[in-house]
């Protein structure tokens, strides 16, 4: 507890947390805006005439008051992921940047127990992430509903468990970062790595499996791209199962997977290596 | 068992290429300030960072009062050690730096406004660190190692960058923590402060031992290099007398012989024997330098 504690107090005695906070509530602000003009035109516009019948399909879930009231509580998650994993990655990285790695495991030679901590602050830092933007979300959300004459919501059952499943991305986000910061030691290569990842790599991987899976004529190729952890936290707080993708605890599965994994390689590392 | 006294006992490292610590073993007393001397790249940081188990040792084992500091139960009560001075976060302010530490070893925070004060950085203490000078970050990493009022404390170069005023206020600290019965093992390759600081020296070089002792006995292990300083106006006859009994001799350049293999009874007796006349007759005992030179001479830093 004592080494969790000393864990957040570093990172609350630097800039890193808030600068990135601001980052996320500029990004959450954008997002919101966009999700509710989308929300608008799709609860308001009839289904267009002339669709082939997977896209209607598409397109008539989307329709769904749910799946808008789940998009709209949950909205920032894209950006918001980001920073959270770019502070679990300091988290780690600012210890070999700034050379304090000496320090904390002089403290705490038990380097799985600081590893360990590490993940746990990061964790409980994406979860405050995932607290104010839901804090924000959930009022705004409220408030636009109900100029579409439309009820809050969060009665459905799908909705709230998106927005739970959303804290729990926020919290996966912070673990995953600190593994990749272990991966890569050097502060800027980490972050310009994971950034660089994050916003090409989603795009990329979407559409590489997307163009596979039409040459091969194979959906399960396509349903390949929810392994890429942005993907997967996509999907894991989708109110409702649009037509053509894997159901939302899928998600939730590959990210806890990519958590563990990434996790435990980083404890391994660090617990074997020399710090000089 | 917790005397606090180090003992390194066959301890190696290799790098792919390099043996950074060649089998290397010495002793550390408590109550005593230690010098670990080594030009550059002789090792002495691997050694420390090998004892504090920040490096994994090929072989040997480094022991603090009998225990690995990965054993210890509240290492940071024990061992205080000042690494390299530039280890805190730079937008962190300092006293904060210390309070982290406090949180990760279970100190109360004052702990951390007391240390301050006890190395004179009170008044710095709210800014952040990369405002500090390279004095204070040294006094800073010294603040750190005090946290816990440890029995032993390791320093790595701690005069690095001081000003002669905190090279005097590090030496009297050292020597004040070792007079309370607490190990002090100091690296440095500044010779001439380990001269006034040191009670005991460990002098490494391309990863060995060369020397342990006290100041004393290590200079005493030297005394085949003293020489003897002479003047005379007749120095053609003096060093024809004195090269005959096997000394060598050569002038300074300041007017004075320098004759080594002899003592300076030897040298009067000749001179006497000659009926040479004698200006001057001192013998020239090594400084720390010279030992140090001659002793880790022809063992190349650069490896």
């Amino acid at each position: 507890m004592n080494l969790v504690r000393s864990e957040f107090l570093k990172i609350r005695t630097t800039n890193a947390w808030w600068l990135f906070g601001l980052g996320a509530f500029a990004m959450l602000a954008l997002t919101f805006l966009v999700n509710a003009l989308g929300a608008y035109y799709a609860l308001s516009e009839p289904t267009p005439e002339g669709l082939n019948p997977d896209d209607a399909a598409t397109f008539e879930a989307t329709r769904d008051v749910v799946y808008q009231a789940a998009n709209l509580y949950t909205s920032g998650q894209f950006f918001g992921l980001l920073f959270v994993l770019l502070l679990g990655i300091v988290v780690i990285t600012s210890e070999f940047q700034h050379q304090t790695v000496t320090t904390t495991f002089l403290s705490t030679p038990h380097r799985t127990a600081v590893i360990l901590a590490k993940l746990v602050a990061a964790a409980l830092a994406g979860a405050g992430y995932w607290l104010v933007t839901t804090a924000l979300n959930i009022p705004a959300t409220i408030i636009f509903l109900s100029t579409q004459d439309v009820s809050n919501q969060l009665g459905e059952w799908p909705v709230l468990r998106s927005i739970l499943l959303n804290l729990l991305a926020y919290v996966l986000w912070g673990v995953l970062g600190v593994g990749f910061g272990v991966l890569i030691r050097s502060q800027i290569g980490a972050t310009v790595t994971a950034v660089a990842l994050y916003l090409l790599g989603t795009a990329a991987g979407a559409i590489f499996f997307t163009l596979f899976a039409n040459w091969l004529d194979a959906d399960w190729i396509s349903d390949l791209q929810y392994g890429l952890p942005s993907i997967a936290s996509g999907l894991m707080v989708s109110g409702t199962n649009i037509p053509g993708q894997p159901v939302f605890w899928v998600g939730a599965v590959v990210l806890v997977g990519w958590s563990v994994l990434t996790g435990t390689i980083g404890t391994l590392i660090t617990r074997t290596r020399d710090i000089s | 068992m917790s005397d606090g006294q180090i003992v390194v006992s066959g301890l190696t490292k290799h790098y792919k290429n390099v043996r950074a610590v060649d089998n290397l073993s010495f002793t550390v007393e408590p109550g005593r300030v230690t010098g670990f001397l080594g030009p550059n790249g002789a090792g002495k940081t691997t050694t420390l960072r090998m004892l504090l188990n920040l490096v994994k040792p090929t072989a040997g084992t480094a022991t603090i009062g009998g225990q690995r500091y990965a054993d210890l139960k509240d290492p940071l009560r024990t061992v205080g050690a000042v690494l390299e001075a530039s280890s805190a976060h730079k937008g962190r302010t300092g006293i904060n730096h210390l309070r982290v530490i406090c949180g990760a070893a279970g100190f109360p925070r004052q702990r951390a406004d007391e240390v301050m004060a006890t190395v004179g950085l009170t008044p710095a203490a709210k800014r952040k660190f990369k405002g500090y000078s390279l004095g204070m970050r040294q006094r800073l990493g010294i603040a750190a190692a005090l946290l816990g009022d440890p029995q032993v404390l390791v320093l790595d170069e701690p005069a690095n960058g001081l000003d002669p005023e905190g090279i005097r206020w590090m030496r009297d600290l050292l020597k004040a923590l070792a007079a309370q019965g607490r190990t002090v093992l100091v690296s440095s390759h500044l010779l001439s402060e380990m001269q006034l600081l040191a009670d005991d020296l460990v002098i490494i070089a391309a990863g060995k031992l060369v020397r342990q002792g006290t100041v004393t006995q290590v200079m005493d292990s030297m005394a085949h290099s003293a020489q003897v300083r002479v003047r005379t106006p007749q120095v053609e006859e003096l060093t024809s007398a004195l090269t005959a009994l096997k000394a060598t001799v050569t002038p300074n350049g300041e007017g004075a012989l320098m004759v080594a293999g002899i003592d300076a009874p030897g040298v009067g007796r000749a001179a006497l024997k000659a009926g040479v006349e004698l200006h001057e007759l001192t013998l020239e005992r090594p400084d720390l330098e010279r030992v140090f030179l001659e002793l880790t001479a022809g063992k190349a830093a650069i490896r």
